[in-house]
């Protein structure tokens, strides 16, 4: 307990970490994500938009990257990283990594959640004299965007969980802390209060993504 | 003036993989002219949703001509089609609402769509729910409603852009029979106080005889039969029109309903079909009178289409062999008699 109260200000810095690299890859794979559920949702074949050959293409390379374990693939997009952030290390590179681990996982909820919008009502705006893109963004995301928050709640959740691998490439965080502090320094008490913070952070997140959620549902 | 025409129209859709092409639309030549209330019956399968949504190029034909208020509507762009369908409205079997939105922007959304600007909007969306009767529940969204409610959200939707044609792709086939009876006396007055003209599919034979004035029987996406409604009903030519009409109308008994007949009244038993214009009942019952046959009613009725009455009414008769014969040849020279053997 005491060494907890030591380490004060370092638990403060890797709580902000958390909230930094959460923050930015929800943001950066939550609006790629969104983008490619969309274009997967769309091209699929009797879609707004069916397109054979740009559906398979996303589907082939969502299937190919989504089962890599997050820890090889951070290892394994480290150059790819270096090329376009400038660097394979550090919170920033996690962000790379998780960002594009996540916007391939949050394209298959984006894709899922669209549709569920039934075929008739689109059939009804399409009868509207309502083009495509009118239909998508007027429509198909308005009626899907309760399930679609719920999706992103359960997302954030999981980017939660995949930031405590950040130490594995030099960055810190509240996962980093509590192996660096806690774990190896055979400190439980300082492992569980990093345990705590996080549990009470997903818990702050479920409640507001239910009750956004709810509130656009009418329920 | 036809509103609607199309001539030989055919819709085919590729089958499974390996195996024949499915024809939805085998054929079709249909007119339908401005100011009809047009009903198009069949059973499911028939090929008649296909067939509305060729109007509106939801679908495109795959041969033939569709041409719709003078304007050929299968060469045109996606562009076009869409400003086309600005002036064909369309209400359906599942509403179809947007629950996302209020009852009042569900109204508007095509209004939107055509780009009209927010006063006019907003003046036109209250006109309509005034119309439909939905004033008061603008505010909600379509899943605080009731079917009949939802269906007539669905027809102020269609009617906002004021469009020439309706189409009803069997918009009542999912409400109880009071709520249809409404709807339909909506679609009814849509029909009368704003001229428009309706293409409405159905199933049910009661929606074509309360509201339809032309009919078309559809069956494995062929039109089988066409024409008035009253001259259908009264005397459909096709076994399938048959069927149908018998669901609404008691016609000649079947060999089935006429074991029962038998076994319960004796006598000779003889269907006399009255057509409006016909001799009248009153007549033919004399003739047997008068004739001394006794004669009972046991099967049938009087139907009204649109102000005309038609209907098969099967008697019993009772009397000497010959004064029957004799009563039977004098009715049968005005009106038609079939005597069940």
């Amino acid at each position: 307990m005491d060494r907890l109260l030591e380490l004060g200000s370092e638990f403060w810095v890797a709580s902000a970490e958390t909230l930094y690299m959460v923050a930015l890859t929800l943001l950066f794979g939550g609006v790629a994500g969104l983008l490619i559920g969309i274009g997967l949702s769309t091209t699929r074949p009797g879609s707004l938009l069916s397109n054979r050959v740009v559906f398979n293409v996303l589907n082939v390379v969502i299937n190919f990257f989504r089962p890599i374990p997050f820890i090889i693939f951070i290892a394994a997009v480290q150059p790819l990283s270096r090329l376009v952030i400038g660097t394979g290390i550090g919170n920033n590179a996690l962000i790379f990594a998780l960002s594009l681990a996540a916007s391939f996982a949050i394209a298959r909820i984006v894709e899922q959640n669209l549709l569920t919008v039934s075929p008739g009502v689109i059939e009804a705006a399409k009868s509207m004299g309502a083009g495509p893109l009118r239909i998508l963004r007027t429509v198909v995301i308005p009626e899907a965007l309760g399930p679609l928050i719920l999706g992103y709640t359960f997302v954030l959740v999981a980017i939660v969980d995949m930031t405590a691998v950040a130490g594995f490439i030099g960055g810190g965080g509240l996962g980093n802390f509590a192996l660096v502090y806690g774990y190896r320094q055979f400190e439980p008490a300082v492992t569980w209060a990093a345990v705590l913070l996080i549990v009470v952070f997903v818990q702050v997140v479920q409640f507001l993504g239910n009750w956004l959620a709810r509130k656009v549902l009418r329920r | 003036m036809a509103l609607v025409e199309l001539r030989n129209v055919s819709k085919t859709y590729p089958g499974p993989a390996g195996s024949s092409p499915v024809v939805a639309i085998d054929d079709v030549t249909l007119e339908v002219d401005a100011g009809d209330v047009y009903g198009i019956i069949g059973y499911s399968g028939a090929g008649k949703s296909t067939l509305v949504r060729l109007v509106n190029a939801l679908e495109p034909a795959t041969s033939g001509s569709i041409e719709v208020d003078g304007r050929e509507i299968t060469v045109m762009s996606e562009r076009e089609l869409r400003r086309m369908r600005l002036g064909i409205g369309m209400i359906f079997q599942q509403f179809n609402l947007f629950n996302s939105k209020t009852v009042r922007a569900n109204v508007a959304y095509p209004l939107t769509v055509a780009g009209r600007p927010k006063a006019e909007i907003g003046a036109r969306v209250d006109e309509l729910l005034d119309f439909v009767g939905l004033a008061d529940k603008a505010r909600n969204h379509p899943d605080q409603l009731s079917g009949g409610q939802k269906q007539r959200v669905g027809i102020a939707r269609a009617l906002a852009t004021s469009p020439q044609l309706l189409l009803a792709d069997e918009a009542t086939s999912a409400l109880d029979p009071e709520t249809t009876h409404e709807v339909l006396e909506l679609l009814k007055r849509v029909n009368r106080e704003f001229g428009v003209t309706i293409i409405v599919i159905t199933h049910e034979m009661d929606v074509i005889q309360s509201i339809a004035t032309k009919v078309a029987v559809m069956d494995r996406g062929r039109v089988i039969e066409r024409g008035d409604v009253f001259d259908v009903f009264s005397d459909p030519q096709n076994p399938s029109s048959q069927r149908f009409v018998a669901t609404v109308v008691k016609g000649i008994p079947s060999p089935v309903e006429l074991a029962v007949l038998r076994e319960r009244h004796e006598g000779r038993i003889a269907t006399i079909s009255f057509r409006d214009g016909d001799s009248s009942q009153a007549s033919v019952f004399l003739e047997l009178a008068n004739a001394g046959v006794e004669f009972e009613l046991v099967y049938g009725g009087i139907n009204d289409i649109q102000g005309r009455a038609f209907g098969h009414l099967t008697l019993a008769l009772r009397g000497p062999d010959a004064a029957i014969d004799a009563a039977l040849a004098r009715i049968a020279a005005r009106v038609d008699v079939t005597e069940a053997r």
